[in-house]
């Protein structure tokens, strides 16, 4: 074995020693080595006590000093080094996928062969703890921020702003910033970036006007002040907060019916400016702000708790059924805990979870540190659900309306309750009516006797007359029905009676005419009346009662008269007492009683129960089932000089934990967080950051491009108040956002991938932004702002359309609902269902929110074609805006192509442009008459217009801001 | 000398002293490799950017010749179990409901159980190879003679969404481009009119790590899987309405692309413009194009009835891997086919869930290697039937014989390759008498990407995509070796 290995490895080697003379710097533990090992073999060697084998790889003396098998390093000699052969061999670290790259190799065979040297003396006296090296400490993103002062260049480079001054000073080849971007682009620019929406033809005017010295910032200004820009960026914070209308995480997606209020409140944040320290703080602890909830929620309560409806996005799952608890809730303070890491703090604390962080200096306790900071509010062994948890929004007046409404709908309810024994009764002795008579009796009381009480005698007897069996109050609508049938049949029985008791009178009156006059009387009486003579008449009057009919029938025979009499009574008696239309009055009187009440709101917020602070402990290898050491709240042990987060802060009711953390984020000293908001901020505006992996500022994600400046934006965002809008007023005024996003030839060999800011980058809308995009420029955008989301349902084809469901026992669709300019609002306010997702968006890489969304990412594919090609949304919004363009510049083509052209690109076209839509439009004309030939000269002429709005819809110009 | 007691997670014994030989000699040959290249300076040399930085999905010819041109993958998501399917383990039957007598790895410990569970279905040996394969595959079996069931396949990381990914891009981390679009990355596409890599998904959902499976990566947008939904319309908006047909839609394309190559002008750079510019054209050829791939009313009834599209129980599945058979006709390059979300993931119930599992794919999977090799394509085409994982040899989920169920198990697993230069016939690997490791000839992700892009006549040190200063590949610089007992002699 020993013979074997060394044949394969030791060519091997040599090369790589040879390797090594070539390479640079000979490796140093701290810097090369350990972050391999810590990546590939802490986990089982070293980590949290465990030492596999007995060897232990978090220091350079315990490689030397080894384990079972004896030392894994001898300086200087690779080829008696066993950690090498084994990594070589491949049978460490074990798992196919887990072998370290050649260059990891390489590093530690260069490391050994140099002597293992370490950079600096290694600590005495080692714990099972973390041991963080001097370069993790020193690490970029742990330290704090320092502002920089401004660099100095030189005028000649069109530096308007500190910022431009930070990006020329970047590079001395930098090739300088484009040329500035014309007003009517820079508008349309700053308008998409701002609001979300594109500028009207009147802003467009106001801008081109403006002859101040200021028109820019006066630009800025009103879309600042505008209420979509709270829309705007509203909706960027909603991803990182990882916004959801459904809980996820199982098929069955539950719908959140009131996670909208904390949408409301992030819009109403960012139209406000409210601070960004205070904004965080409500968000992560606004509960521990306020007393506790209580019957009457105050509006600064309800404020401050619904800003907590952030700690509420994660799935959950734990409402639904067929699901195992302890990993459900689990996963929900697992996935609430990544969103915090990943928007505030920009690390992947998630990944220590269950083992410490493989790349960063994060421990697992830490993980658990920070755990412990939320889990009074998310205490799992004390879970409660999502419908569980949720806050009324009642006031005492509120409920006092409401109890006072209930009683009455209840009092109506026992009014009912009382008819139905009525019906009950009444029906029970019609159905015994037609029961033979001896056993009505025991049939009523084997009725009337409970279920469980009958005996057997009176089970048998009931089993015989179901009829009578059968009379509940479910069941009372169907012995209507039978009414209705005997009352048909009574008349049927009734018509035969009127006629035989009508002969029967007369048959008797005959018999008492006497016997010479009878032949005579009947006689007459099979003449017509109108016919017989008036001997006849005269004869038959002497015995009226011969002369009976239906209508005297009670002059002669009363008895028979009365029998028909009720029985006619008894059909319309059988008819009218309806029991189901008459009960059902007593059920629509309570429901409208009830409907009356106040409309009862709820919270989706956090409320942490004062007086229970659980232990939290860490999972051994983050398995809920394997719970080990108990830990105190803290942030991460690698940031230094950090404030404490108190167990039990004693002058609040709830734990105080969040609210110290919340605090101490916002302190103006945490080296993260104000990096990690401008450096997303700053992504906003330019479409990429300054970090590029904004919410990964560790060991893999990116080196920030330009520290300094990212820097100097954080403590100016500090030093101004935490005032975003002051921010965008800094970014958008320098020279490198107002520049053009065309450039030269030689300025992209220089900057390719404008990594220098050389041009401003263009960018593809999001496809919220490009559907409201399309509402404004046709015209049938309704701003109207917050509240319940628009729903969203699946069409006959499954595609995910705008729409309340309306779905048949089959769950096929019916009759559609008319959404009444709901579907024309805002794409902010549509509901936003994990596993229903709009399908337009959907097109256009709408983000999967598992828990939240750093980044968007963007496609572009055939099916994006398709949808501005034959989709009916397109076609709609294509004659939408059409019939604008006519009713807007009637009669003239060449205005209404200009007035589209406004309305599309924010700009006017030039003349060739103007000339080629002409023709185009009406070369459409022409095909779209002979293509249908019916259509008359109104129809074709908006048709072919709509064919160019489509077009305009459809290009890379309306897609794109440049 | 490390000996048999070693500070490491795996035992030593024989078997793995095999591996050691096999993974040990061929991991070194690329690493040698990459330093004496870097030595002579050849990686250094200048490539030309256009040759390795295919930005469009013009044919492209391999590096070498090829046996085969396109691929259909029929994905079975949530890991089938092998040990009741394909590798029959006579020893699991003898301590049926007994302690397993050696060491699980178990991935949900807490519902694990050491008690061993017996396959409850007969093996049979079939065709002239005389493969095994279980009465849950009658008409797999028809065509074992066709596949090559590969016993020993492993990822060893045991979670879906990694080893989904091991799988389908080369690594179990996110991010990364799919196999599909590496092969329309340095392949392009056989057809103008259809796109060149598609997802076909189930009606019960996409899979785990869902669009990812069809991802690009970091691979030029152009290269992104193109998903057919599972129901019609199969793909959304492909029919223009009736007023827009014909010489309206035309004369609206080239106005468009009028408007856009003049906006285009002012960026020369952006691919991201000439690529949607592109996918305007491709989706008008698509319009009819895809729509006649997609008629399956255009085949015989004979034909429909082979994929079981006639019978309740297989329509669904049958109409897919048809219309995958007329797209690869047509000249799409791969075709991926999904079962729905963790269809195979039987943690429990397993008695019931397998057999209702293979009841919907076998016959469709079988048809399509019958069909294609009765249209001459087999040769040309490779198909691939297999799932992200195997599972367990033991019982998972105690809770009573209907409800038990096996957990994950990367560590050894089944599928089958047929068509495209792979082996007629017969079996290749092996896993233990417990089917739990793969212990003989072992074939991980990095080796079936390898043979896989090998078939494609594609080099997997030259498929390479340049970013960031780094040389990107499917194998991301991992030791993968070509597995030749998998490819016909």
């Amino acid at each position: 074995m020993r013979h074997l290995s060394a044949r394969i490895v030791s060519p091997c080697l040599l090369l790589l020693l040879q390797m090594s003379a070539l390479t640079a710097a000979e490796p140093s533990y701290e810097k090369d080595v350990r972050p391999i090992l810590k990546a590939h073999c802490f986990h089982c060697h070293g980590e949290a006590g465990e030492k596999e084998g007995g060897l232990d790889l978090r220091l350079r003396r315990l490689l030397v000093a080894g384990g079972d098998s004896g030392p894994a390093v001898v300086p200087s000699n690779t080829d008696e080094s066993l950690l090498l052969e084994r990594v070589i061999s491949g049978d460490m670290p074990p798992g196919e996928d887990k072998r370290l790259s050649p260059e990891d190799v390489d590093v530690l065979t260069r490391w050994i062969a140099a002597g293992a040297p370490t950079l600096e003396p290694e600590p005495e006296d080692v714990g099972e703890g973390p041991i963080f090296t001097r370069e993790e400490r020193n690490y970029w993103a742990f330290q704090p921020v320092q502002r920089p002062d401004v660099p100095h260049v030189s005028d000649a480079r069109r530096a308007r702003t500190a910022i431009d001054a930070f990006l020329l000073a970047k590079s001395a080849e930098h090739p300088g910033f484009a040329p500035e971007a014309d007003r009517a682009m820079l508008l349309r620019r700053a308008s998409f970036d701002l609001t979300g929406l594109p500028p009207t033809p009147d802003e467009l005017a106001t801008i081109l006007s403006d002859t101040s010295d200021e028109w820019w910032e006066l630009a800025i200004d009103r879309l600042l002040s505008s209420p979509h820009y709270g829309e705007r960026w509203g909706r960027h914070w909603l991803d990182v907060a990882g916004y959801a209308d459904s809980e996820g995480y199982t098929d069955e997606d539950r719908v959140r019916p009131h996670a909208w209020r904390y949408r409301d409140y992030v819009i109403r944040a960012f139209n406000n400016d409210k601070p960004f320290d205070q904004f965080i703080q409500e968000q992560l602890a606004g509960d521990e702000m306020v007393p506790p909830p209580s019957p009457n929620l105050t509006e600064e309560q309800i404020e401050k708790l619904t800003a907590t409806g952030f700690l509420r996005m994660a799935p959950d799952g734990t409402a639904s059924g067929g699901i195992n608890q302890t990993e459900a809730r689990n996963q929900v303070v697992a996935d609430t805990l990544q969103i915090v890491g990943t928007s505030l703090l920009g690390l992947t604390v998630n990944c220590a979870q269950c083992h410490d962080h493989r790349y960063d200096p994060i421990p697992q306790s830490d993980y658990f540190r920070l755990r412990a900071i939320f889990e009074p509010a998310f205490d799992w062994k004390k879970w409660k659900t999502p419908p569980q948890r949720q806050l009324s929004l009642y006031t005492d007046a509120d409920r006092k309306v409401a109890r006072e409404l209930e009683q009455q709908a209840v009092e109506v309810e026992k009014q009912r309750l009382a008819k139905v024994e009525e019906y009950i009764t009444r029906t029970l002795e019609e159905e015994l009516e037609l029961v033979p008579e001896e056993l009505r009796e025991s049939l009523r009381t084997a009725y009337r006797t409970a279920a469980k009480e009958r005996t057997e005698q009176q089970q048998a007897l009931l089993k015989e007359y179901p009829s009578v069996a059968s009379i509940s109050p479910g069941s009372l609508y169907l012995y209507d029905r039978r009414r209705v049938e005997r009352a048909g049949k009574l008349d049927a029985e009734r018509k035969k009676k009127e006629v035989r008791f009508v002969d029967e009178t007369r048959q008797a009156a005959l018999a008492q005419v006497p016997d010479d006059l009878r032949s005579e009387v009947e006689q007459s009486l099979k003449i017509a009346a109108e016919k017989r003579s008036p001997e006849q008449q005269e004869l038959l009057k002497q015995f009226p009662a011969v002369l009976v009919t239906l209508a005297n029938l009670k002059e002669f025979n009363a008895e028979a008269a009365e029998e028909l009499s009720r029985d006619r009574e008894l059909a319309n008696e059988l008819r009218a007492s309806q029991s189901a239309p008459d009960l059902k009055k007593f059920v629509d009187e309570a429901a409208a009683i009830r409907a009356r009440k106040p409309e009862e709101g709820f919270l989706r917020a956090i409320h942490e129960v004062p007086g229970t602070i659980p232990t939290t402990q860490v999972f051994y290898r983050g398995d809920p089932e394997q719970p080990r050491e108990e830990v105190l709240p803290g942030e991460l042990t690698i940031l230094a000089n950090r404030p404490e987060i108190p167990a039990n802060d004693e002058s609040l009711p709830t734990s105080g934990r969040r609210l110290a953390f919340a605090k101490a984020l916002t302190n103006g000293t945490h080296p993260l967080l104000a990096r990690v908001l401008v450096n997303r901020f700053w992504m906003l505006h330019f479409g990429k950051g300054l970090v590029n992996s904004p919410g990964d500022f560790g060991v893999l994600g990116e080196r920030p491009t330009h520290p300094q400046l990212l820097d100097w934006l954080a403590s100016e965002f500090v030093d101004s108040g935490w005032s975003l809008k002051a921010l965008h007023r800094q970014i958008m005024t320098s020279a490198a956002y107002r520049q053009s996003s065309v450039t030269t030839e030689d300025v992209r060999r220089v900057d390719p991938d404008n990594q220098l800011y050389s041009r401003f980058p263009l960018q593809r809308l999001e496809s919220e932004v490009l559907r409201d995009a399309m509402l404004v420029v046709t015209g049938k955008f309704n701003p109207k702002p917050f509240g319940p989301p628009i729903p969203v349902m699946e069409d006959s084809v499954g595609q995910i359309v705008l729409g309340k469901e309306n779905l048949d026992g089959e769950r096929k669709p019916v009759d559609k609902v008319d959404l009444g300019g709901e579907e024309f609002r805002r794409s902010v306010y549509i509901q936003e269902r994990r596993t229903r997702i709009y399908s337009m968006f959907e097109t256009f890489d709408a983000p999967t929110v598992s828990p939240n969304c750093e980044r968007r990412e963007t496609s572009t594919v055939a099916p994006q074609s398709l949808f501005f090609m034959n989709s009916d949304l397109v076609l709609e919004f294509a004659m939408h805006f059409a019939d604008r363009l006519q009713a807007e510049a009637p009669g003239s083509l060449e205005s209404q192509i200009r007035l589209a052209w406004q309305l599309a690109y924010g700009d006017s076209p030039g003349e060739d442009e103007v000339q080629q839509a002409r023709s185009l439009i009406e070369r459409e004309q022409t095909l779209i008459h002979e293509h249908d030939s019916k259509l008359n000269e109104t129809e074709v002429t908006r048709s072919a217009l709509s064919v160019f709005c489509q077009a305009l819809l459809s290009s890379n110009r309306f897609l794109y801001v440049e | 000398m490390w000996n048999n007691d070693l500070p490491m997670k795996t035992h030593f014994n024989l078997t793995d002293r095999r591996q050691f030989l096999q993974t040990g000699a061929f991991g070194l040959g690329p690493l040698a490799l990459a330093l004496l290249m870097r030595q002579d300076g050849l990686l250094a040399a200048p490539i030309k950017p256009e040759l390795l930085q295919p930005s469009d999905l013009k044919h492209r010819p391999p590096h070498n010749p090829p046996t085969a041109k396109a691929m259909i993958s029929l994905f079975m998501q949530g890991g089938p179990s092998q040990i009741d399917m394909f590798d029959p383990k006579p020893a699991l039957n003898k301590l049926d409901g007994e302690k397993f007598p050696g060491t699980i790895k178990y991935d949900n410990a807490a519902q694990a159980s050491s008690r061993v569970l017996g396959c409850p279905w007969k093996f049979a040996a079939h065709g002239e190879c005389g493969t095994e394969v279980s009465e849950l595959l009658p008409h797999t079996a028809r065509v074992v003679d066709d596949i090559c069931v590969i016993r020993s396949m492993h990822t060893g990381v045991n979670n879906h969404g990694q080893s989904i990914h091991a799988l389908n891009s080369g690594r179990t981390q996110r991010g990364r481009p799919a196999l599909g679009s590496w092969l329309t990355y340095g392949l392009g596409s056989e057809s103008e009119n259809l796109p060149a890599f598609v997802a076909m998904t189930d009606p019960g959902g996409i899979p785990v790590e869902g669009v990812l499976n069809w991802s690009n990566g970091w691979l030029p947008s152009l290269f992104q899987g193109t998903v057919i939904r599972p129901q019609e319309p199969r793909i959304l908006n492909l029919e223009p309405p009736a007023s827009r047909r014909g010489p309206v839609q035309q004369e609206y394309l080239r106005y468009l692309q009028t408007l856009n190559e003049q906006h285009r002008a002012d960026y020369p750079e952006n691919s991201e413009l000439a690529a949607r510019i592109a996918n305007y054209e491709l989706a008008a050829r698509m319009q009819t194009a895809a729509t006649e791939a997609m008629d399956i009313s255009q085949e015989t009834a004979a034909t429909q009835a082979l994929y079981g599209i006639d019978k309740k129980e297989t329509e669904e599945y049958g109409k897919r891997c048809l219309i995958a058979r007329r797209l690869i006709e047509r000249g799409v390059r791969f075709v991926q086919v999904y079962t729905r979300n963790q269809f195979w993931d039987h943690h429990g119930s397993i008695r019931t869930a397998l057999p209702a599992a293979c009841l919907k794919t076998d016959q469709p999977a079988a048809a399509l290697v019958t069909d294609l090799k009765q249209r001459g394509l087999l040769d040309s085409t490779v198909v691939h039937w297999g799932g992200e994982m195997g599972r367990l040899p033991v019982i998972q989920n105690d809770a009573g014989p209907a409800k038990v169920g096996r957990d994950h198990n990367t560590y050894g697993f089944t599928m089958w390759l047929a068509g495209g230069g792979f082996r007629r016939g017969g079996t290749y690997g092996a896993t233990d008498e417990f089917g739990h490791h793969a212990i003989e000839d072992v074939v991980n992700h990095f080796d079936y990407h390898a043979t896989l892009l090998h078939a494609f006549g594609l080099d997997p040190e030259q498929l390479v995509f340049h970013r960031n200063g780094r040389q990107e590949t499917l194998l991301d610089g991992q030791p993968g070796k070509v597995v030749s007992g998998l490819l016909q002699s």
